[in-house]
């Protein structure tokens, strides 16, 4: 039989198919693409709350300025540096009687208005007040210097000296304690399921639940952490134990997949070497399916974690939202976590805080991609194939 | 076997890190009203960072949610003080009374005024109460019966008013503002017309009518938000409606309208002339004070002149403060620790 | 006495007590009592062995005791529990030393202990999935006594605060707007994320090139591990403002909290949902599959269109619908950037709100905690636990089909 192709017909299936590629490539760098402009965009964003701005003042250490730090400088200049300052001389000088009479000159930090009209973004100063900054930045009495006191300090209402040094804390308390909870469990959960779970209906239904459990909306499990945990347990409201048993809760799950997805993976010709050999069920799993398995483990449950402290729909129910602007001494003291201080800046009403946001982002975002970088080198470099 | 001894040593370091550190509480513990939380939390600050005693922790939970919790119990495992932007109402104090919270102080510390802001570059406007109510109200009354508000310009209320289209961006249902706006504005109007609006509203009070259009002129929207702001910034027509000292932070760009002739200032709404104010509550669990460091200190500082004073930092930040006699009154009565009662509460 | 503080002196009392029994059972193995016998396990299963006698009728005594104190049924002081406990412990350790014997099989004990254990956590998971169904369900009941089921769920009018002659309880109830917002938005995802998702899934399963891959894949994994927050930061900041300018430059009117930020910003962090897991089903056709198109002359975007993608169908539509679950329960995004108005429209660029917003909204807001306005957030949940659980169980009968008919 003749079969004739039809070269108009043939060049247009081929067009059809170069274009096709061309559409995944295409998907793939309009992602990509997505990618480069978010990043960008945080950082230029974040960029300047990295400097803060500092004013060299003359500290007079007199007798008013035992009551109220403000009389320590002249009244212009006490509008212009931070009350975060201020607010401590008074304390300084009952510490140190030797301070009273004495005049010092210092860098100290300055208001956050002061701040942001030197970044050159929109500012509420008053004329009066602009015109002296600029002379003071003429005369090299003004500056913006590095802002150690982003990573130093707990939160604050003064925006210059905000900082996410609590949230840090309570992140990694938080995720210690979602750690202890849910490995154990989903590892446990896991090999049972794998290794010595009967074939029958109970397993299906446990293994169906948590197949539903991992997709649950986040912010249920908060309402579960709110009614069980501190209603029911009486988990202090807003500790880092309240946040990371209902945290654990909803790492579980991805855990147990992921557990049971790197078990699956060993052949069973290692199983069965180590019976033959005369080793119990529970030996061989211990010795042999274990240790096999664990860097499969860890990547899953790095990637879990690296999730849940991303998390904060549930930590808002739990009462995790709060201003604390202490680091947390305990797991059972209150605590706040980065995506928590991320939101609660970005709805803050005073400018200056949009800038910490970006540069909270950009330190939470570090954070993920640390613990997503180390999975993913785990992931390569023990990856076995059987 | 040093296997397992490691592991047993790692459990109970870390098990003694957790509870080890864990002390009866340390921590003031407040709760309550998004309104008052950027006071309270400003003192708190003051009081961690100037003294050795931690910073108490503050929630803004609402003052609905605020009062539920502290009226959880009385042990340590509930708030301190609950921050509110209304009076507690009797229903509340008695229940708090049948779980043994029988000690309760109230802390007035201040008003809030609610302002009717618009872009700052445009001409002042003026309206009155009554104008205010008819552009927001679900049903207005035209020729003697009520009907679905048909206004869409202000003109169209009261003809020496700009042809400007009405647009509001308020509180949410979830807001006190809105509850506390609802309540002094649209209630108000209602109760004059109460025979017009008594049949539709609940328990057939007519003050209690307090229905918001929802044919998008009204736009609810968060209290603490930049995105009003920005709007308010882009749309000269619309006014954005919020407390004083979202106003007073963000004065360089939107400025408030008078209402009945009354600007919102400090002075206006301490008086009472402005029309639309309301005052600002903390309550303090009497049984706590001697077991939670700090908290009788927080008290102080917040009652002190440094804070609440007409020259005080909370000014600064857009508390509105008390007149020279009540307040000194106030502070008289809240640091002597003066019982809350129900008599105090049906006034 | 303090919670902390009694597992503090629990555990300080019971972890030497078990060492100490784990010793004493491994010298009795070797003691000279028993020489000449042969032990049927190994020293260390003996010491094992102790250490389940001494601790776990100890804890489980615990256990039951916090169980009761926490349903108020009796009322257990600290030290009574710390010294009970202990002392169960010294009565186990005894009775494990005195049953230790050559035929004391101590290994298939503790094993098969250990099992039920693993067992026992395997429930955990059935517990939380009960935990919240119960504690979502228990305060909707007391919200659908206020309003009823039927309103709730076909009404068009959510209006907390409008006044209802006759009843006492303020508020109009009707979550269809609600829901009709959560799915706008969804919509809007599921638009970007589908094509991008899927397309990108192709180009790595059939055309990329391994070091190709080994820098997308990353790539997508970075996109899936963003936080939501920093999304939602990004929506309402930098992508709603684009929309209202763009909307301006064509003449139309946008709202700053209207539905396509969120919605564009949620489906970018769908796409690595759909393109990881059709990935996998893609790879998983076989290649008897492929071979056998080509062979037959099709081009390679044929053979993907007309055999591949169609083999690998339920798989798709199963993440095609987990990650529609996903987008309606998402929270940090919408909250951020979408409105709280209950607004019923066609119009992407209008604002609107949806259900977990006012989720939050109802437990972050000012009213009195009992009044209807923060129990429909129990209401709402309860839809929305009942809709992804719906989505799920499709899902998983679906790609549990498509493995019968590969494997």
């Amino acid at each position: 039989m003749q079969i004739s192709i039809d070269p108009k017909q043939l060049k247009r299936r081929e067009r059809r198919d170069r274009m096709f590629v061309g559409y995944s490539y295409a998907a793939i760098f309009l992602a990509g693409a997505f990618l480069v402009f978010f990043f960008a965009d945080i950082v230029r964003t974040a960029w300047s709350a990295f400097e803060q701005a500092e004013l060299r003042v003359e500290l007079h250490y007199n007798e008013e300025a035992k009551e109220m730090g403000d009389y320590a400088l002249s009244e212009e200049m006490s509008y212009l540096v931070s009350r975060g300052v201020t607010r401590l001389i008074p304390n300084q000088m009952r510490e140190n009687r030797s301070l009273l009479g004495t005049t010092q000159e210092k860098w100290v930090l300055a208001d956050a208005e002061v701040d942001q009209y030197l970044k050159g973004k929109p500012n509420r100063l008053k004329k009066k007040e602009r015109q002296l900054v600029d002379r003071l930045r003429d005369e090299g009495h003004a500056r913006l210097a590095f802002n150690i006191g982003f990573f130093e300090n707990g939160d604050s209402k003064l925006p210059e000296m905000a900082g996410i040094w609590a949230a840090a804390v309570g992140s990694m308390y938080v995720l210690i304690i979602t750690f202890l909870f849910s490995f154990p469990l989903g590892v446990a959960t896991a090999i049972y399921l794998e290794e010595f779970a009967p074939d029958n209906r109970f397993m299906q239904i446990i293994e169906v639940n948590i197949n539903n459990l991992a997709a649950i909306p986040s912010i249920l499990f908060g309402l579960l952490g709110l009614s069980i945990f501190i209603n029911f347990m009486g988990v202090p409201r807003s500790s880092a134990l309240a946040g990371g048993l209902t945290l654990s809760l909803m790492t579980l799950p991805v855990i147990i997949i992921s557990t049971r997805a790197a078990i699956l993976a060993i052949p069973d010709s290692i199983r069965e070497g180590a019976l033959a050999l005369g080793a119990t069920r529970w030996q061989m799993v211990l010795t042999n399916v274990l240790p096999l398995s664990l860097p499969g483990i860890l990547t899953g449950t790095i990637i879990g974690l690296a999730r849940a402290i991303g998390e904060t729909a549930p930590l808002m129910i739990v009462g995790m939202m709060a201003y604390i602007p202490e680091a947390p001494d305990g797991f059972t003291s209150a605590a706040t976590v980065l995506p928590a201080q991320i939101y609660t800046w970005s709805s803050d009403s005073l400018r200056a805080f949009t800038e910490r946001t970006s540069a909270g982002i950009i330190v939470l975002l570090a954070v993920m991609l640390l613990m997503n970088g180390v999975a993913i080198y785990l992931r390569n470099k023990y990856e076995t194939k059987w | 076997m040093p296997k397992f001894m490691k592991l047993l040593v790692a459990a109970a370091a870390i098990i003694a890190l957790g509870s080890g550190m864990a002390q009866a509480r340390d921590q003031v513990k407040i709760v309550g009203s998004s309104t008052v939380y950027p006071f309270s939390s400003y003192v708190a600050e003051e009081l961690g960072a100037t003294t050795k005693f931690k910073s108490p922790v503050v929630e803004s939970t609402g003052s609905g949610g605020g009062h539920k919790l502290f009226g959880n119990g009385v042990g340590l495992n509930t708030p301190d003080i609950t921050n509110s932007s209304r009076r507690m109402k009797a229903s509340e104090f008695e229940k708090d009374q049948k779980v043994g919270i029988t000690e309760i102080t109230e802390a007035l510390i201040g008003y809030d005024g609610i302002a009717i802001a618009q872009n700052g570059a445009n001409a002042p406007f003026s309206i009155t109460k009554a104008e205010l109510a008819l552009a927001v109200m679900e049903m207005v009354p035209v020729g003697g019966k009520l009907v679905k508000n048909p206004y869409k310009t202000w003109d169209q209320i009261n003809a020496k008013l700009p042809k400007r289209k009405i647009l509001f961006y308020g509180p949410p249902t979830s807001s006190g503002t809105r509850d506390a706006f609802a309540e002094m504005v649209i209630g108000k109007f209602a109760k004059k017309h109460k025979d017009l609006y008594a049949p539709i509203s609940p328990k057939g009070k007519a003050k209690k009518y307090e229905s918001v259009r929802q044919d998008g002129v009204y736009v609810p929207a968060g209290e603490n938000d930049n995105l009003i702001v920005q709007k308010l910034t882009k749309d000269k027509a619309a006014f954005g409606i919020f407390g004083y000292s979202f106003l007073e932070e963000n004065s360089d760009r939107i400025s408030g309208a008078k209402v009945d002739g009354v600007s919102p200032t400090p002075d206006t709404i301490a008086a009472g002339e402005y029309p639309i104010s309301r005052s600002l509550y903390f309550y303090i669990k009497k049984a706590h004070l001697d077991k939670v460091p700090g908290m009788k200190e927080y008290v102080e500082l917040f009652m002190s002149e440094k804070m609440i004073g007409p020259r005080g930092l909370l000014k600064r930040i857009g508390l509105v403060p008390l007149a020279n006699d009540l307040r000194k009154q106030v502070q008289k009565d809240v640091l002597s620790y003066k019982n809350l009662t129900l008599e105090d509460l049906k006034h | 006495m303090e919670t902390s503080k009694i597992f503090l002196y629990l555990f300080c009392g019971l972890i030497p007590l078990a060492v100490v029994a784990y010793f004493l059972a491994t010298k009795k193995t070797y003691s000279v009592k028993f020489e000449g016998e042969t032990f049927q396990s190994t020293p260390g299963s003996y010491g094992w062995y102790a250490i389940v006698c001494t601790l776990f009728p100890a804890l489980l005594a615990s256990f039951l005791a916090a169980i009761l104190q926490l349903t108020g049924i009796v009322e257990v002081p600290g030290t009574a529990l710390i010294a009970t406990a202990i002392a169960i412990a010294a009565g186990g350790l005894w009775v494990a030393l005195m049953t230790i014997k050559p035929s004391l099989r101590a290994r298939a004990i503790v094993e098969q202990l250990i099992v039920k254990l693993l067992f026992v956590a395997s429930l955990v998971s059935i517990l939380t999935t009960v935990g919240i169904v119960l504690s979502v369900t228990f305060e909707a009941i007391k919200f659908f006594d206020m309003v009823s089921l039927w309103d709730f769920l076909t009404g068009t009018t959510w209006n907390p605060d409008e006044a209802v002659a006759g009843k006492d309880t303020q508020g109009v109830f009707g979550s269809i707007p609600l829901f009709a917002g959560t799915f706008m938005i969804t919509g809007i995802a599921m638009l970007v994320a589908v094509p991008i998702g899927l397309f990108s899934a192709i180009c790595m399963a059939e055309y990329a090139s391994p070091t190709f891959r080994k820098i997308a894949k990353p790539a997508l994994e970075i996109l899936a591990g963003i936080p939501t927050v920093v999304y939602g930061f990004f929506a309402a900041i930098t992508v709603s403002p684009m929309v209202v300018s763009a909307a301006e430059f064509f003449g139309i009117e946008a709202d700053f909290t209207n539905a396509l930020a969120p919605g564009l910003v949620m489906g970018v962090m769908i796409i690595p949902l759909i393109s990881s897991l059709s990935d996998d089903v893609i790879t998983s056709v076989p290649g008897s599959l492929r071979e056998g198109s080509l062979a037959m002359g099709a081009y390679r975007s044929e053979t993907i269109k007309t055999v591949v993608l169609p083999a690998a169908l339920p798989g798709i539509v199963s993440a095609f619908l987990l990650a529609v679950s996903r987008a309606v329960g998402e929270t940090m995004i919408v909250v951020m950037a979408a409105g709280l108005r209950a607004n019923l429209t066609w119009n992407p660029l209008e604002g609107m709100t949806t259900v977990t917003v006012r989720i939050v909204d109802a437990f972050t807001g000012d009213q009195a905690f009992d009044s209807p306005e923060t129990l429909s957030a129990f209401g709402l949940g309860l839809v929305l636990l009942v809709v992804t659980l719906i989505l799920n169980v499709i899902s998983l009968v679906v790609i549990r089909r498509f493995r019968q008919q590969y494997e």
